[in-house]
């Protein structure tokens, strides 16, 4: 139980990674992600299922999700769409285009694949004359054939914690790769562009580019979430990514009530750490929540409420500030006034 | 160097809400001038500045630099040649990022761009030459700067990647009477030691008299004066 929640939940984090990407580094709220998810899965689940190696499905479905937001930021920069609509569109669009990449609404990912599998996928694809191209990698061929069994899934749905581990792997390995990237020239003038729109533009650097990479890497990451909860959970659905971005926020919002963050490195960490809290919060809801009458059903509205009221209650909080400033202001006045 | 030759500018044209904010406009910078530009709200000073940014594109007229036409030039092209500080503190400065980040990103020309740029000597100097501190607190974000720091820390940064042309909006406008001495006392310095050609808006009179070479009126999108004066910053 708890093994699988710090699975989903660290899953769920590297989307939440993304929306913290647009919605905090960026500032500029994007959509797609719910569309970006769901092609993640769509692509991985269905290039695996046409005997492409796993690790290359999962970089596939990344791929799905950055050209998505390809999509939303060349919208959003050339034909000067807002970005929220922007999004939709192409959320709209990839839902389509997943019916027809899975050919149905969803697509289960085969547990283990035989060898034979692999044979008469090479076969279809002319074994000899890609084995004279790649011929570099006949010996790792030959080794692939010996196994009598092939891995068709990173996941082995054990609960061993291999699974956990591999899946930490990977997001310390995001998180070193963004944090880095983040600092790098490039990296900086993305978090320029998301604090000063537009004086990014007049130091010579052009906004759109920063505005699209941004897209780009973000919806990359919830790309890259949607493959890995696919294979995790063993299908790929046209639904999967059904208010995506809401969860995200929530996990995103939790995790910065968390690690109240100022460094941008520590900033990487609060979606995961946020996601894999949604995950516990929604399990314990779920599990105990009947005794109150709450339905799994009602989750969603519940989610929604809580980005709501966390928004509120910090709007609050700062408008106590202002008053306090205020009335410190007026009474500095004041006390001038009578000198 | 730059040469504006009859351009206008019409808002929201064929609409009921049509302005003609620039009505030919003929004008002609020469290199190292110091303009001082004067006029009432509305008279279309700031769109003038907007169109030499790139930010604006004329409905008609030619804008030149040096001998190349520019009009429809992006402006962030145009950011090689051209700083530029508002009257904004908020607009000039990157608040998310360090005092060290804002110099870096604006001396663009040493952008590697995945690549870690340093701080250049030059924008060191320059930022230990407002005396007020800053090159002593690099890490500190712009966003925690008072609005005379960060408007100081926008003027390093409009200069230090040694644009030609300096364009400068009320610049001194939100600040107290101490500070914007101050950054005038800069501006002239930029002027005469750096030799960049500068171009000021300012609604303050007293600055308006004491600083600039050349003094240019705007009345409703039209020039309405336009005298050449001795160098009285120099003085
Ligand atoms: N984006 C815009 N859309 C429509 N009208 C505009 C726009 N920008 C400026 N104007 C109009 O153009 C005219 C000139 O504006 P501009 O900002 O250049 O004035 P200004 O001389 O800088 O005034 P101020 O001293 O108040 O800053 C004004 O009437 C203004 O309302
Ligand atoms: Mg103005």
């Amino acid at each position: 139980m708890i093994i699988s929640i710090l699975e989903i939940g660290t899953i769920l984090g590297i989307m939440a990674l993304g929306v913290y990407l647009t919605f905090r580094i960026l500032d500029l709220p994007d959509l797609t992600c719910d569309g970006s998810f769901a092609l993640g899965g769509a692509i991985t689940v269905a290039s695996l299922l046409s005997g492409i190696p796993v690790v290359y499905c999962i970089f596939l479905g990344a791929m799905g999700g950055a050209l998505a937001g390809l999509a939303t930021g060349l919208i959003h920069t050339r034909l000067k769409v807002n970005s929220l609509l922007a999004g939709i569109l192409v959320m709209t669009m990839i839902y389509s285009i997943n019916l027809r990449i899975m050919n149905g609404p969803n697509l289960p990912v085969p547990r283990v694949s035989s060898n034979e599998e692999i044979q008469s996928f090479e076969d279809l694809s002319g074994g000899t004359k890609l084995d004279d191209l790649f011929s570099d990698f006949g010996e790792m061929k030959v080794s692939t054939k010996s196994d009598i069994k092939v891995q068709s899934n990173i996941f082995n749905n054990e609960k061993d914690g291999s699974d956990l581990t591999l899946i930490i792997l990977i997001t310390c390995g995001i998180i070193l790769v963004l944090g880095i990237f983040l600092r790098t020239d490039i990296g900086m003038a993305i978090r320029a562009f998301g604090s000063n729109k537009n004086a990014v533009q007049s130091f010579g650097i052009s906004k759109n580019v920063l505005a699209v990479l941004g897209l780009v890497i973000a919806n990359l990451l919830v790309g890259l979430s949607g493959s890995l909860f696919a294979l995790y959970s063993g299908f790929a659905d046209v639904q999967m990514g059904q208010s995506m971005i809401v969860t995200g926020l929530a996990a995103l919002m939790l995790g910065e009530i968390i690690l109240s963050k100022i460094n941008i490195i520590y900033g990487l960490f609060a979606p995961i750490i946020g996601g894999i809290l949604y995950q516990l919060l929604l399990s314990l809801a779920i599990k105990y929540g009947y005794r109150i009458g709450l339905l799994a059903s009602d989750m969603k509205l519940l989610t929604a409420l809580f980005i709501i009221i966390v928004i509120g209650v910090s709007l609050v909080a700062t408008q106590k500030d202002g008053k306090k400033k205020l009335k410190k202001g007026v009474k500095k006045l004041w006390s001038n006034s009578k000198t | 160097m730059v040469k504006l030759k009859d351009i206008k500018v019409v808002f929201n044209k064929g609409t009921e809400n049509e302005k003609v904010a620039l009505d030919k406009i003929s004008l002609t910078i020469k290199e190292g001038d110091f303009v001082t530009i004067i006029g009432s709200n509305g008279a279309g000073k700031s769109t003038m500045l907007k169109v030499i940014l790139g930010e604006i594109f004329p409905n008609s007229g030619i804008y030149m630099i040096d001998d190349s036409v520019m009009n429809g030039t992006n402006s962030y092209k145009l950011a090689k040649f051209i700083g530029r500080v508002y009257q904004n503190p908020n607009s000039g400065v990157f608040p998310n990022l360090s005092i060290k980040e804002n110099l870096i990103l604006a001396s663009k020309k040493g952008m590697r761009y995945l690549g870690f740029s340093k701080v250049s000597d030059f924008g060191v100097e320059l930022l230990a030459n407002l005396g007020i501190g800053l090159e002593k607190r690099l890490n500190t974000k712009a966003g925690h700067l008072s609005g005379g720091q960060k408007q100081s820390l926008a003027m390093v940064m409009s200069i230090i990647s040694r644009p030609r042309l300096l364009l400068l909006d009320e610049h001194t406008a939100s600040l107290d009477p101490q500070s914007s001495e101050k950054i005038m006392e800069l501006t002239k310095r930029i002027n005469i030691e750096y030799g960049i050609t500068i171009m000021m808006i300012t609604h303050n009179m007293e600055i308006a008299s004491k600083y600039g070479n050349r003094f240019v009126k705007l009345s409703e999108g039209r020039i309405s004066e336009d005298s050449i004066r001795d160098h009285v910053s120099a003085s």
